[in-house]
């Protein structure tokens, strides 16, 4: 995987459209490809081969280049300079009908799948169905859906609605659906943006292997993704990339994940977060939150108990109820039974102005429902708490503006002091530092985190996880749910298991492993193979 | 470009235009002082049902029941002096009461029976309409003949009519409301994103209601200002509707683009009077302050469409609609691969 080698001999332009003559190309073949945005030069003149069927992991931490990069090759960025031939065919500079035609397929971590409807209408949609008369012909329609499916790999009914399917296969049909055959010369290069970010560990396996079908039909697929033990199972080559420029571009073979992160991280490796470094709490730590036999349309007689100091984790699958209780606690969804105290005071359901009243803090799993992403950094930082800065007749905006950057340095946000700028202007694991921010400047007693580091970068990650850890040991407590058993094994004292609407189980001290966790999601808690063991 | 501010400044850069042009064309009428009195005055209400449809906006709901309350509250006012002989500070203190109960009714509607505030403040403003046509008897009071009455809005100050000097209060009043306090950045919150004010612990039905009710209880000052100033109407708050929103919308692109503010607004209705005003010296046709207003509205609440934000947000749906394009223009022609 040397770049740029092979780059002299290829002067002209192959003719598109003709994959039997093009057997020799690479799937992708970047040449000094560049980008700014005014005074950031968020890609450096970029090369990168990726040759036909291989699956190539592209790395780097948030704000690295590899969005922009992605964004360049789909044609929503035009370059500063460079270009990029995907099959020997030269893209247009900013032409999304170019990086189509010659066989550029995106698969985002925003699915864009409508999931009221079926997995037929998904496919065609967009494109047009097969029609007689003007008519939707169903049976050729459902025909070609079912061949589409299988080509990638996928074991679906087409009538099935998307909304009930599980992530993964979800993720499948996104993938079908951008691989459809008959588009120009047919798709050439899958580009994958984080496609397991939002996936259950139990979920990943089917994902990567589809991927796998995909690239042994000859298909390049580039793979982005946070989660490296990903990386080292499926990708044959890896770029890494680092404040815009290129670090490393090899074959994973060889490589392992301590590799990997020091390529990743500037300042060498990452230390990430342990909970077993930090002294758990006493038995006798008093019980902040205390939730007893809580019901809801999710949930079946829930009690969770959290002690002064700890992190408590709650696992499951999707659809266990593990997505509702965080909600159901804080009064965003709503509780039918049961009670819920904060160091002893009752908590009315629904009442999220109460609950923060109380000491609660609750940070939502999608962040466009966390933040006002039209306000100002500074404005979503101090939302939960204006008092601090009122001063008759005003509110501060000075004092609001140094807390606002005081915060941005304590979590690292990028780009650093731009605290004036509009929330959605930040890049995804900036906006969740600066919304985990706005709770903790509030001091909480009780930190209810649903998926606290989804699509986040690990240095930022781990630099979360040590801000909850940091939080419990000051005397507050923290509930964490999560899909990346990983997180909840880094962070909790004491990991619930969720299964349909109810507490299955609870795992502590050494028992906190991945094997363990899946058998207690899918309640098949058997003797676990030795093989299975967490990372 | 953005140093001279030709983007947030746009209206001021055109009202001065407006006052060159026509201040070379008919400078006779165009400046003199009346001329000046007559804008700024006449405009006084407009502005404040600008700022009063803004609250409710800048909180993500519109009020439609403006202009019906405008009209009740001056043909109210009018009539009990008129014909029920009522103490002029009473009628008043009457009819803006009854403007704060409308606030509070709609405020009920939209909060408590969850109907949406377009739909609901729409049915009441009808409902506002006919109760109107109850209290005035389908004839139009006569202007209370007091001179008290007539120099709550037409004593002069400096030349200038002391209802410009109302609205000036009113303007920074809710400025400091909305831009200096928690309660104007929790409006904000709730009009960005509900839910996320929800889960920030904001009581987004309680300020909900609070800008119906600020809405509705201003617009109830400016029709009792109103009749004082011109006369009871039974139909003229109607007309005063769509103006407001075309200022509110106009505004929400001047000095802090993409958020509904006072100062904005205020501008923008005195460069659509500067303008209106002029063209009517020019040409002497009715028609311009429809056709000006109208157009204004629509061609501000495009531009509003443009901030930052959403820019970014349209040019992403644009390059997934051009790829969807790409990819049913291909299907056409049959291609083996």
């Amino acid at each position: 995987m040397s770049d740029g080698v092979t780059v002299s001999a290829r002067a002209g332009v192959a003719d598109p459209g003709r994959p039997e003559e093009d057997a020799g190309e690479p799937a992708l073949l970047v040449r000094g490809l560049s980008k700014s945005f005014e005074a950031t030069r968020a890609l450096l003149p970029l090369d990168l081969t990726v040759p036909r069927g291989e699956i190539h992991a592209l790395l780097g931490e948030n704000g690295s280049g590899k969005s922009t990069f992605i964004k360049l090759l789909s044609g929503y960025h035009r370059p500063d300079g460079g270009e990029a031939f995907v099959g020997g065919t030269r893209l247009a500079p900013g032409s999304a009908v170019s990086s189509h035609a010659a066989g550029c397929r995106f698969v985002h971590q925003d699915l864009g799948l409508i999931a009221s409807e079926t997995v037929l209408d998904n496919l065609y949609a967009g494109v047009g169905y097969p029609t007689v008369l003007g008519t939707v012909n169903d049976r050729a329609a459902r025909r070609a859906a079912a061949g589409d499916l299988a080509r990638a790999g996928v074991d679906l009914d087409p009538r099935k609605v998307v909304g009930t399917l599980s992530p993964a296969e979800q993720t499948a049909v996104a993938i079908a659906r951008a691989l459809r055959p008959g588009d120009g010369g047919g798709p050439r290069l899958l580009v994958l943006d984080e496609p397991t970010a939002r996936l259950p560990e139990r979920e990943v396996g089917v994902l990567l292997d589809l991927i796998r079908t995909v690239s042994r039909a000859g298909v390049a697929v580039i793979y982005v993704s946070h989660r490296i033990d990903e990386v080292l199972e499926v990708a044959q080559a890896v770029t890494v990339l680092r404040d815009g420029q290129k670090v490393a571009s090899r074959p994973v073979a060889g490589l392992d994940r301590a590799g990997l992160v020091t390529l990743l991280l500037a300042d060498g490796a990452v230390e990430e977060a342990d909970v077993s470094a930090h002294v758990p709490p006493a038995d006798d730590a008093p019980v902040v939150l205390a939730a007893s036999r809580v019901s809801s349309a999710a949930l079946r007689e829930v009690s969770v108990e959290v002690r002064q100091g700890e992190v408590v984790g709650i696992a499951g699958i999707t659809g266990s109820g593990r997505e509702a209780i965080l909600p159901t606690i804080f009064g965003g969804l709503p509780r039918f039974l049961g009670e819920v105290r904060v160091t002893g005071t009752l908590v009315p359901p629904q009442r999220p102005d109460l609950s923060v009243a109380a000491g609660v803090a609750y940070l939502p799993p999608e962040r466009a429902r966390s933040g006002v992403g039209g306000q100002t950094a500074r404005e979503n930082l101090v939302l939960a708490g204006l008092r601090k800065h009122w001063r008759w007749p005003r509110l501060s905006r000075r004092g609001e503006r140094a807390e606002a950057r005081s915060w941005f340095q304590r979590l690292a946000v990028r780009p650093g002091g731009a605290v004036e700028q509009p929330l959605a202007s930040f890049s995804g694991g900036n906006q969740q530092k600066i919304l985990f921010g706005k709770w903790l400047r509030l001091g909480p007693r009780v930190l209810l985190l649903d998926e606290p580091t989804q699509g986040v970068d690990i240095a930022t990650k781990a630099a979360l996880h040590k801000e909850i850890l940091a939080a419990a040991e000051a005397g507050a407590c923290a509930v964490v749910s999560s899909s990346d058993a990983g997180e909840l094994i880094a962070v909790c004292h004491r990991i619930l298991v969720m299964r349909d609407g109810k507490v299955a189980g609870t795992l502590s001290g050494k028992d906190r492993t991945l094997a363990n966790l899946t058998h207690e999601s899918f309640g098949t808690r058997s003797t676990s193979a030795p093989g299975d063991a967490a990372s | 470009m953005s140093r001279l501010g030709l983007d947030r400044f746009s209206a001021l850069y055109l009202g001065a235009a407006f006052i060159v042009i026509f201040g070379i064309w008919t400078p006779h009428l165009f400046l003199t002082m009346s001329t000046v009195d007559t804008i700024a005055s006449s405009q006084a209400i407009g502005a404040m049902l600008g700022i009063a449809v803004l609250v409710p906006l800048a909180t993500g709901v519109f009020d439609l029941s403006i202009g019906a309350v405008v009209n009740l509250t001056a043909v109210l006012a009018a009539v009990l002096m008129q014909r029920d002989n009522w103490n002029m500070w009473a009628a008043i203190v009457l009819a803006v009461v009854v403007g704060v109960v409308i606030g509070v009714v709609n405020g009920f509607i939209v909060v408590k029976l969850r109907v949406s505030a377009f739909i609901a403040t729409l049915g009441t403003a009808t409902i506002i309409g006919a109760v109107q046509t109850i209290v005035s008897d389908q004839t139009q009071p006569l202007q209370p003949s007091s001179t008290l009455w007539a120099n709550l809005t037409e004593y002069q100050v400096g030349g200038i009519q002391v209802i410009v000097f109302y609205l000036i209060v009113v303007a920074l009043f809710f400025w400091w409301l909305l831009d200096h306090t928690p309660t104007g950045r929790q409006l904000y919150a709730v009009g960005g994103n509900p839910e996320a004010a929800r889960l920030s612990g904001i009581k987004v039905d309680k300020w909900v209601w609070v800008s119906l009710i600020i809405s509705a209880s201003l617009s109830g000052v400016a029709g009792v200002l109103y009749c004082s100033l011109s006369g009871p109407s039974l139909t003229f708050g109607s007309a005063l509707l769509l103006p407001a929103y075309a200022a509110a919308f106009l505004g929400s692109t001047q000095l802090k683009p993409g958020r509904f503010n006072i100062w904005g607004t205020v501008i923008a209705v005195y460069v659509l009077a500067i303008g209106i005003q002029g063209l009517q010296y020019v040409t002497g046709v009715q028609w311009l302050g429809d056709m000006f207003n109208g157009v204004a509205l629509v061609v501000a609440v495009g531009f509003a469409s443009m901030t930052p934000v959403l820019k970014a947000r349209r040019a992403q749906a644009r390059a997934a609609l051009e790829n969807a394009r790409a990819g049913r223009a291909k299907t056409a022609e049959p291609v083996g691969s």
